[in-house]
């Protein structure tokens, strides 16, 4: 199989974006991913777009996303898996490289949320789990991760404090990040008083809604050093899928589909937890990012409050993680996420991360997870 | 009828519909397979273990232990006038798990992961419709058992 | 005929005489215990519980106002207590006091609305209570085809039958979830002792209206009221069943 590189990415502003539709917020991280990697639009052999429909009102997003980028007639279509959509796109394209069907394929993750008004929006937000027998009882998304957070309280200890640091750093890093939705920082007091959404967790526990989009253009080993003079491999793609209720997950502490996915990753590209430098994990509600320590490796089980508390998580610490903001502070634009996480990753691994650069970084992890850990993705990426 | 089911419901079309139909007339059930004894809680037409689709009903008691809980402050649509309301996610005595709310027994303040709570059967009563839900109560609370 | 009603037990309110009398000896003919209330009558009411003791069935008498919530409130409570349940509720007692509107006094008004329209009120929601925890019952509101339509002096009998009517339809979609049956009936002119009082030509002429040439008896109004309350009349809930002749068709 051949190996697959990033030979370039473009990010777009995430935020309230109402100028500009799903497919013009698409062009935006397209040209600058063709400008990054030096290429015309012709050489895209086919494109993987990544969007959850249901938040736009035109339906069929891939075809008018790969229209708009003027790539018709090439091969198109639409990844989805909730918020790890832009994983799933990324895995396809690998996929695509590797068997040799394609050369150059592009990935697209894009999304709007705000098209949808306040009532639609709630409705959306109660289906998020098994509508069978838990959404007629009026879960939502940030209720699942508060039946996490209260189990990891009641098994490790964890804290409410220890939550709200995870908050604070991301803020702290986002305030750096000019592609964020929110730049500035917050104080650990600020998160402890916001409103409560599901207890223990608050406002600033949860990530917020957003439009975005973010590309990267692979290439198969040959041609990605033909197009680029400092390639990220993709080196290990790890799947797994865990149940949608959590009825059937006997351990609520932790995501099984992460564990596995990041086992499979790690086997694919010949790396530990250990080895990762630089990390861009889930932080859809803090206790996911507390749980991400955990389940990628990073620390022992239990032990994702003190790892946040000593600040192993920022730059200097044993693992940097979401050192663009995460989720909770460039925003969520759902289809987007997965691969805007990949450009963060491809950014540090060239040495390109400026400001928020991590020293040394030779091998970084992305965590995609899509709903409340029904599917995860996680991609191990190598410089060389 | 598995429209009774939930205050508000997103499934109407099943084959373990008659799940309701028992609710509403006072009894939690499960699923058991007819070709290998499978029990299930949520019920399920299709076995996961033999793959038959021939199944009964089975009565369960509706003990269980709180696995974890959550308030819901900010609720989503169609639950507006009820929030906040508290989740109970509950390991069932017999098998499976069940998520639902806690009743008038037990108070927010009294709510801990491990305690023993009672599933009990219940109809909306001051809606006009016939809508069927179960609470979670103290065991020894009465009316827990009662329909 | 048997309804298959034995071994329950029956509430009627204002069963000292008339109407409600016939609906207790009928129940209790049917196998049911009875309790009954009045208002004045005592000696009456207790001949009655007699009577449905002589069919080897348990009574209950008691005098109590049927305006009164907590009284309501606690007959039914001590039926339940003495006679060891409730399933039946049949409620009848009623008075009139006509006069012209313009004639009309507070006191009348009030009166009537009272008893006829409040008492139904009190002994609903009492027994409600009840049939909604067993998830079983049967309400009867003894009505008025004069609830249905206008009669001459009666604006004040009028406006609490026809009130009868729209509680009945109401409590019957509320507690239909909970198995409870809420029916009404509707007779014409009744041959009580009250009826029998009256002059002739008053009687004439309500025969007259009818298109069978007769006046009921009050066992031929208790004969669907035990009805309604079997299992035979499962079916039937938010209905209102005239019992007239075609006094008012």
């Amino acid at each position: 199989m051949a190996r697959v590189g990033v030979v370039g990415i473009g990010h777009g502003v995430f935020g309230r974006r109402s100028d500009a539709s799903v497919q013009e917020l698409a062009f935006e991280a397209f040209r600058l991913a063709l400008a990054d990697a030096a290429l015309e639009p012709a050489a895209i052999e086919a494109t993987v777009i990544a969007a959850v429909p249901e938040y736009h009102k035109q339906r069929s997003i891939a075809g008018v996303v790969q229209e708009y980028l003027n790539l018709n007639p090439k091969p198109a279509w639409l990844t989805e898996v909730a918020c790890a959509s832009g994983s799933a796109a990324i895995r396809t394209a690998w996929m695509a490289i590797a068997s040799g069907l394609h050369e150059v394929v592009a990935v697209i993750g894009c999304q709007k949320m705000t098209e949808l008004d306040t009532p639609e929006i709630l409705a959306l937000m109660g289906r998020v789990g098994d509508v069978q027998w838990e959404s007629t009882f009026g879960t939502t998304f940030p209720g699942y991760y508060a039946l996490f957070a209260r189990r990891h309280m009641h098994e490790f200890g964890t804290t409410a404090e220890q939550l709200a640091l995870v908050a604070v750093k991301n803020h702290h890093y986002g305030a750096l990040n000019e592609k964020a939705l929110f730049r500035k920082e917050i104080t650990l007091e600020k998160a402890l008083a916001s409103d409560p959404v599901a207890s223990p967790m608050r406002v600033y526990d949860c990530c917020a809604n957003a439009d975005g989009a973010a590309c990267l253009v692979f290439a198969a080993e040959r041609r990605a050093r033909a197009i680029s003079r400092h390639p990220v491999w993709l080196d290990g793609v790890g799947c797994a899928t865990a149940s949608m209720s959590v009825l059937r997950r006997p351990d609520l502490t932790g995501l099984p589909s992460a564990v596995e996915a990041s086992r499979q990753a790690h086997a694919m590209a010949g790396s530990t937890p250990r080895q990762v430098k630089v990390a861009e994990v889930h932080d859809c509600f803090t206790i996911a990012e507390i749980m991400a320590y955990e389940d990628l490796g990073f620390c022992a089980k239990g032990e994702g409050g003190a790892f946040i508390a000593d600040r192993q998580a920022y730059i200097g610490g044993a693992t940097p993680v979401n050192v663009d903001g995460g989720l909770k502070a460039k925003g969520h634009p759902i289809g987007a996420t997965g691969v805007s996480m990949a450009c963060e990753i491809v950014n540090q691994l060239r040495g390109e991360g400026s400001k928020r650069q991590v020293p040394d970084a030779d091998l970084g992890l992305t965590h995609n997870v899509g709903g409340i850990g029904q599917y995860c993705f996680v991609n191990v990426y190598r410089r060389d | 009828m598995f429209e009774w089911f939930g205050r508000v419901s997103f499934c109407s079309h099943t084959k373990v519909t008659d799940f309701a139909c028992h609710l509403r007339a006072g009894r939690l059930v499960a699923s058991r397979c007819v070709a290998c004894g499978h029990l299930a809680y949520p019920p399920r037409a299709d076995c996961p273990a033999c793959l038959s689709e021939d199944f009964t009903y089975h009565e369960i008691s509706g003990r269980g232990t709180v696995h974890t809980y959550t308030r819901i402050d900010a609720a989503p649509a169609g639950f507006e006038t009820l929030s906040p309301y508290v989740i109970g996610v509950v390991d069932l005595a017999e098998t499976g798990r069940l998520l639902a709310w806690f009743g008038p027994s037990i108070p927010e303040s009294e709510i801990a992961v491990g305690m023993p709570v009672q599933v009990v059967p219940r109809l909306f009563e001051e809606i006009e419709e016939i809508r069927v839900y179960y609470s979670l109560e103290r065991p020894e609370a009465p009316g827990a058992g009662a329909v | 005929m048997k309804l298959g009603l034995e071994g329950q037990v029956a509430l009627v309110t204002g069963g000292s005489r008339g109407i409600g009398a016939a609906i207790a000896l009928e129940f209790a003919r049917q196998g049911c215990d009875v309790a009954l209330t009045c208002r004045g009558r005592l000696a009456d009411a207790q001949a009655v519980a007699a009577r449905v003791e002589a069919l080897g069935r348990r009574a209950l008498a008691v005098q109590t106002d049927v305006a009164d919530l907590a009284a309501a409130e606690g007959t039914v409570g001590r039926v339940v207590n003495e006679l060891g349940r409730l399933d039946i509720l049949v409620c009848n007692a009623g008075i009139t006091w006509d006069g012209v509107i313009w004639k009309m006094t507070e006191e009348q008004w009030d009166a009537v609305i009272d008893t006829n329209l409040k008492g139904y009120f009190t002994y609903n929601r009492a027994a409600a209570q009840v049939f909604k925890e067993q998830r079983r019952g049967k309400i009867v509101n003894v009505s008025s085809i004069n609830g249905m339509r206008g009669k001459f002096a009666q604006s004040n009998y009028a406006a609490a039958k026809g009130g009868n009517i729209a509680l009945t339809k109401t409590l019957a979609r509320e507690l239909g979830k909970f198995d409870v049956n809420v029916n009404a009936v509707a007779p014409g002119l009744v041959m009580t002792e009250l009826a029998a009082n009256m002059p002739q030509e008053f009687l004439n002429k309500a025969m007259n209206e009818t298109v069978l040439g007769r006046i009921a008896t009050a066992e031929e109004v208790a004969y669907v009221v035990v009805f309604l309350c079997s299992e035979f009349a499962r079916h039937i809930t938010g209905e209102v069943i005239k019992i007239d002749g075609g006094q008012y068709i």
